[in-house]
Formats: C-alpha cells, sequence, structure tokens
C-alpha cells in the first residue's frame, strides 16, 4: 500500500479521462450492471473489485464497447472519454478500441510470430510508413512491455509459444503498439504464477506515466498494490469508489468491508 | 447395467479383504468385458466384410487392366485402298472401315497358317470373330496418317475380340460355347496356337484407364478415360462455386448473421438439406438448369451444377464447425487491438479455420465425385462418351459422362466383359475416392492446431 502514499502528489490527480453516467447493461433480460456513475482519472491506474459476476469485467467491455459484439447485450447512459460520448451514433467502435486499448483475462497472443503479433495493431491502423519505422515500433513496445530482452532473438518464432507470463507481457506490448490512451486489464494476472504477476505488477505501475490503467482483479492484495483509485461492484451496483488506501483501510460502505475482510464474495 | 441405481442396503461399509473381490465387483468387471468383447466383435465384423468387398472388387475387377492383343503383320493393299494409286488423301478417305476389314482378315488367316495350326477354318472370313471390331478403323486411321504406308506390309498390333479376351482370362469356356454364337470351339484352338507362338498376348491395358467409351458390342474396346476427364470438369465446377460460396454463406451466418429466427431456421434448412437424397437435386437441375435454363444435356456444367447445390450443405456445415472451433478469444485479441470484424475473421479466424474448411470440401468433392443418382436425371447416364473433348468450354458444354456414371452404365450392359470393366472403373474410382480422403486426413494433421 505503500504506492499509494504518493497519490497526492500526483499532479494529474483530478484530471478525468473517462467519466461514466448513469450506466446501466442488460444481458436480454437480465440487468448486469445498474446504474454505474463513475470518474476515472489519466494516468493512473484503477481498480476493479468485487466477487464473480458482479459486473465488473462486463463495466470494464463497455469502455471499449467489447460488448457490442455480444449480441442479446444492451446498454444504456453515458460513457465519456475527454468528454467525448463513446456510445454516440458517430463513433466507429473499431477507431475507439485503437485509443482504448485491452488485455484479457487468458494470455491470447496471435498464433502468429512475435513480430507479427505486435506489428499486427500498427499495421492495420498505418501506424508505420516502413519496414524501418515498424520495426522501431515492435522493439518500443516490446520494452513497454518489459519483454524485449526476453524475446529480441526470436522475434519470428511463435508467439504461442511463449510462456504463460511471457504470453501475457507480449499482450500488453501488443496492447501499446497501437498507442492507446487508455488500457483495459481484465484480470490480466489471473492464469498466471506468482512471479510473473509480479512482473506484470511492475509493469502495470511503469505504464502509469502514460496510460490510463482501468483493471479488474479478483486479488484485493493485487488492487491494493498497483492502483491508485479502487472501484468496488457488488451485484452490478458500484457500491463505493475512492482512493485505493480509503478503501482498504477505512471503506464507507459495509458491504466494502465485508468483502475486503473476506466476509462476503 | 442399472448398477448405479442399485439401493443402499445401509449400514457401515463392510471392511472385507482387498485380495478378496467381492460380487458387485465381479459384476461390474464382468459387464464391462463383455462390454469390451461387443466392441471387438462388432470391428472384427467390419474388417471382414471390407476384406470380403475389398477381394471381390479386386478379383473382378483387376481383369479389365489387362487386354488380349493380336499382333500381325498386315498388308495394305494398294489395289483395295488406293484403287488410282495417286495417293490423293481424298480417294484414300473414301475407302470406309469394310474395305480394310477383308485385309485384316486375310492377315490374320495367314498368321495362322505360318504358324501350323490345323484348323477347319479355312476362309478369312472366319476369323472375324478373332479381331475386334475396332481393328478396322485403326489400319484405316494408320494408313489416312501416312498414306505412304500403302503398298506395304505393317506389322499391327489388335484387340482380340471380347470373346477371345475372355477366354485368356477365364471367363470363356468351352463347355459354355454351344450358347455361343460369337464364337466356336475351333477358334479357341486357333487362339490356343497364336498363343504358344506369342502372336496372342494379354498385356496392360492403358486404354482402359485413358480411353473412350465403346459401343456396346466391342467391349474390349472401352476405357473409363473420357468419364474420367467428365468427372474432373464436373469437380472444377463443383470446387469454383461450392467452396466459395459455401465459405462466403457459413462466415455470413457464423460471424456476422444476427442470431435470431430467420437464422435458425436458415441453419436448420441447411441440415435438412444435407439429408436430401441425391436425386431429388438431379430433378431439380433436370427442371431448373436444363427445362428452364436451355443448358445442354449431359454436360458436365450441368452436372457439376448440380452437385455443387448438393455438396453445399456439406461444406457450409464442416465450414461452419471449423470456424466454431477458433477460440473466440483470438476474435477478442484482434478486436482488442482495433480490427475491424471483417480483419478479425479474415486476418485471423479464416487462416486457423483453412485446414478444416479444406478437409470438408475435399470430402465433400469425394462425395460428389461418387455420386450417381442426380446424373440419371440429366442425361450423363448412357451418354457414350467417345471421344474427348476438346478444350474446356467444349468439356463443359459438351455431352460427357461421369465416372459412377459409366460403372452404371456398364454393369447394365449384356456383354459379361463389360461387368469385368464395371468393376474395373469401381477400382479407379476408389482410387480417387481413397487418394482423396487421405488427402483430407494428411491436410488435417499437417496444417490443425492445437489450442
Amino acid at each position: 500500500m505503500y504506492d499509494t502514499a504518493k497519490l497526492g502528489t500526483d499532479v494529474n490527480q483530478n484530471e478525468t479521462k473517462i467519466s461514466a453516467r448513469n450506466v446501466q447493461v442488460y444481458y436480454g433480460d437480465t440487468h448486469a450492471i445498474k446504474d454505474v456513475n463513475v470518474d476515472i482519472e489519466a494516468k493512473s491506474v484503477t481498480a476493479f473489485i468485487g466477487p464473480s459476476g458482479c459486473g465488473k469485467s462486463t463495466f470494464l467491455r463497455c469502455i471499449n464497447r467489447m460488448n457490442d459484439t455480444i449480441d442479446v447485450c444492451r446498454v444504456e447512459g453515458d460513457i465519456k472519454i475527454d468528454g467525448e460520448d463513446i456510445y454516440d451514433k458517430r463513433v466507429d467502435p473499431v477507431q475507439l478500441r485503437a485509443k482504448v486499448g485491452m488485455v484479457f483475462q487468458k494470455p491470447n497472443p496471435f498464433p502468429k510470430s512475435i513480430y507479427d503479433n505486435i506489428a499486427y495493431g500498427p499495421r492495420i491502423h498505418g501506424l508505420a510508413k516502413n519496414k524501418a519505422e515498424l520495426d522501431e515500433i515492435v522493439e518500443k513496445s516490446l520494452r513497454r512491455g518489459a519483454i524485449w530482452n526476453e524475446v529480441k532473438d526470436r522475434l519470428h518464432a511463435p508467439g504461442t509459444g511463449l510462456s504463460g507470463g511471457q504470453q501475457q507481457r507480449l499482450c500488453i506490448a501488443r496492447a501499446v503498439a497501437t498507442e492507446p490512451e487508455v488500457l483495459l486489464m481484465d484480470e490480466p494476472c489471473s492464469a498466471l504464477d506468482p512471479i510473473a504477476t509480479a512482473q506484470v505488477e511492475e509493469l502495470i505501475d511503469e505504464l502509469r506515466d502514460q496510460y490510463s490503467v482501468v483493471i479488474v482483479t479478483h486479488s484485493m492484495q493485487q488492487a491494493a498494490r498497483v492502483s491508485q483509485k479502487t472501484a468496488f461492484f457488488h451485484l452490478g451496483n458500484l457500491v463505493e469508489y475512492g482512493d485505493t488506501s480509503q478503501i482498504f483501510t477505512n471503506p464507507n460502505d459495509e458491504r466494502t468491508e465485508s468483502y475486503i475482510t473476506g466476509r462476503i464474495g | 447395467m442399472t448398477d448405479a441405481s442399485l439401493p443402499n442396503t445401509g449400514g457401515a461399509p463392510k471392511s472385507g479383504s482387498l485380495h478378496e473381490i467381492d460380487a458387485r465387483t465381479k459384476k461390474r468387471n464382468a459387464a464391462e468385458k463383455r462390454f469390451r468383447m461387443y466392441g471387438v466383435a462388432a470391428i472384427a465384423t467390419g474388417i471382414i466384410f471390407l476384406l470380403v468387398l475389398l477381394f471381390a472388387i479386386l478379383g473382378n475387377g483387376l481383369g479389365a487392366f489387362q487386354q488380349t492383343f493380336i499382333s500381325v503383320p498386315v498388308y495394305l493393299d494398294e489395289s483395295k485402298l488406293d484403287k488410282k494409286g495417286n495417293r490423293n488423301i481424298d480417294d484414300i478417305k473414301k475407302v470406309s472401315t469394310f474395305g480394310y476389314n477383308p485385309l485384316i482378315q486375310k492377315a490374320v488367316l495367314k498368321a495362322v497358317v505360318d504358324a501350323g495350326i490345323e484348323t477347319p477354318l479355312k476362309k478369312s472370313k472366319d476369323m472375324k470373330a478373332l479381331i475386334s471390331a475396332s481393328a478396322a478403323a485403326q489400319v484405316r486411321q494408320a494408313v489416312i496418317d501416312n498414306p505412304a504406308l500403302i503398298g506395304q506390309t505393317v506389322e499391327f498390333r489388335f484387340l482380340a475380340s471380347s470373346r477371345v479376351d475372355g477366354y485368356l482370362k477365364g471367363r470363356v469356356h468351352r463347355e459354355l460355347l454351344a450358347r455361343d454364337k460369337n464364337i466356336d470351339a475351333e477358334h479357341l484352338d486357333i487362339v490356343d496356337g497364336l498363343k504358344e507362338i506369342g502372336v496372342v498376348k494379354k498385356t496392360f491395358n492403358s486404354a482402359f484407364i485413358f480411353g473412350a467409351d465403346a459401343s456396346e458390342s466391342r467391349a474390349e474396346q472401352a476405357g473409363i478415360g473420357v468419364s474420367m476427364i467428365g468427372s474432373l470438369f464436373m469437380m472444377l465446377v463443383v470446387l469454383f462455386l461450392a467452396l466459395p460460396i459455401g465459405v462466403a454463406a457459413s462466415i455470413y451466418l457464423e460471424e456476422f448473421a444476427p442470431k435470431n429466427r430467420w437464422t435458425d431456421l436458415i441453419e436448420v434448412n441447411i441440415s435438412n438439406l444435407a439429408a436430401v437424397p441425391s436425386i431429388v437435386f438431379g430433378i431439380l437441375g433436370l427442371a431448373v438448369f436444363i427445362q428452364f435454363m436451355h443448358l445442354p444435356q449431359s454436360a458436365p456444367l450441368v452436372g457439376g451444377l448440380v452437385l455443387t447445390l448438393m455438396t453445399l450443405p456439406t461444406i457450409i456445415i464442416s465450414t461452419r464447425a471449423s470456424l466454431k472451433a477458433v477460440p473466440p478469444s483470438i476474435r477478442d485479441a484482434a478486436l482488442g487491438v482495433g480490427a475491424s470484424k471483417m480483419q478479425s475473421v479474415f486476418h485471423h479466424v479464416l487462416p486457423l479455420a483453412a485446414p478444416g474448411i479444406l478437409t470438408g470440401t475435399i470430402i465433400g468433392l469425394a462425395q460428389a465425385l461418387g455420386e450417381t443418382a442426380p446424373l440419371l436425371l440429366i442425361g450423363m447416364v448412357g451418354y457414350i462418351a467417345s471421344n474427348p473433348p476438346g478444350g474446356v468450354i467444349e468439356g463443359l458444354m459438351s455431352p460427357n459422362s461421369a465416372m459412377p456414371a459409366q460403372i452404371y452404365e456398364w454393369a447394365k450392359r449384356a456383354d459379361p466383359a463389360y461387368y469385368e470393366r464395371a468393376w474395373g472403373g469401381i477400382i479407379i474410382l476408389l482410387i480417387f475416392l481413397v487418394s482423396m480422403n487421405t488427402l483430407a486426413v494428411l491436410l488435417r494433421r499437417r496444417f490443425e492446431r492445437r489450442w
């Protein structure tokens, strides 16, 4: 929790990147997210915690409109990034997803080479004019993903041949290769061992200086370690949102306290 | 088999020695043993039937790959073939095959006499029964190709008639000759004599594999080659229509179409179409392609179109299955870096599904290759495919037969020589089917990705 101590000195503390107002999500007849209001700060790490099925992943997937791919899913309310409504008719979800990168629960590298995994995003978005620029982007992204030193000699080996932790860092590198502003992470460490988890957490902390990171996690220790702000979801409601230190030491809501002390969840 | 539902007898479990097997365990083990034995018995029965089938096919059909030939020198008499003696090709062409028959028969008789074979058959006409009716056309063609041969004695290798061939293969027996008007015992004596000196010889018959079908009276000349070309053109049509349409339809249905009552209905009906008897597709093809669209009858194009309709459901079902097998995490990954739906499908999902799609397509093609019933209705059965097509357009539009249709046609014909050819055709068809299925298995093994 020492990380959160320096929060007060963070210059970007009050700059809002994502603001959600009265967000409702329905899966068919199921009301999965109930009236969520939250302001997510720029250049900080925000953690979503809560028991399974509480809607934290669903809400995360609303932020880059991944829920659009689910037919029965319906989103109401406003989600704004830099003041622009992302559910506006004029917004193309494809463009949005280039701006809001995502890392998934299970490492899911493409069954292609490490190089092609990273280069795919920049290629389809036309970020590189030539091979040299693309090489540069790949190297930069792999360095950001803290995996460059491990793979620099085998960039053309298949990405699926890496270990689980390496694969997840490769996926993070792939997500940052398109120069997003927001990085969404859906339980990025749940499939990793403690050592790989520590590496990814360290990486998340480094990413904070450039991106707004939103991370869904089941591990309260992880939320405490990496995040500056924490939101606690329960049964589709956002129960409490505040500074991580405050949530873990002095929660306002009874349910939050029950959850972090292990009585529910 | 009801051991799961036996009532609990209550009380604490009796603790017995592990070295003694109790009654219940014995019963269970016996049931398992019995079940295994049923399985082994079933497989053994299957293998026996397969072996019987294989032996029957090979035993009956291998003969078709060998044919009896008679090699004799023929004197090409100028006074018969070119009466004016000026080697004018137009005059030579006026002499029909009837003009050549006496020369050939004379040549055979001379060979018989030279061999010193005692026979009551002294007339050259008597030799007719030994030689295939195709011999005259063979000589005539050689003369037209090279008029300089006239006046010379040229060695020819003629097909023996189907009875002579049958005698050498053991199909024609002397005891049964009384009922056979085509050949007499004296002829067979001659054949025996000529065989001894090597004039009559049984050799490998490439004409069966590459040649054309022949009329009913010339079984010895018939080959499956031209109907093989017919089948090839049909398969090209099927491949070029069914693969793109099938794959595009599956991609749309699987990846893009909304899941609602209409797509459910379409899905159910595609599965139903796969189970529709093929003859129904045949009559549909007759009604739509021939009667309504006025496409030529018996043409491989029409056959291909009908088989496309028949193959589409198979391809769509297998393609959808292999698209479904691509884990959703790959789609998420592509969408997550900002690929459009179409990019995620064409850059990632489709390449991963490709081995499965290819396998399904090859199996669909193999199914179409062996299909006979729809071809009955569009006139590809019964057509005597006597000339190979001249080009792609002709190959598609001019009447032809197909391998299974040709086999069916041969099996119908009266001459027992055709019976052998039908089995031989089945061997060739099976070679195609087995190699296509092997290719499908190899592709799957080679490119299949495990997740």
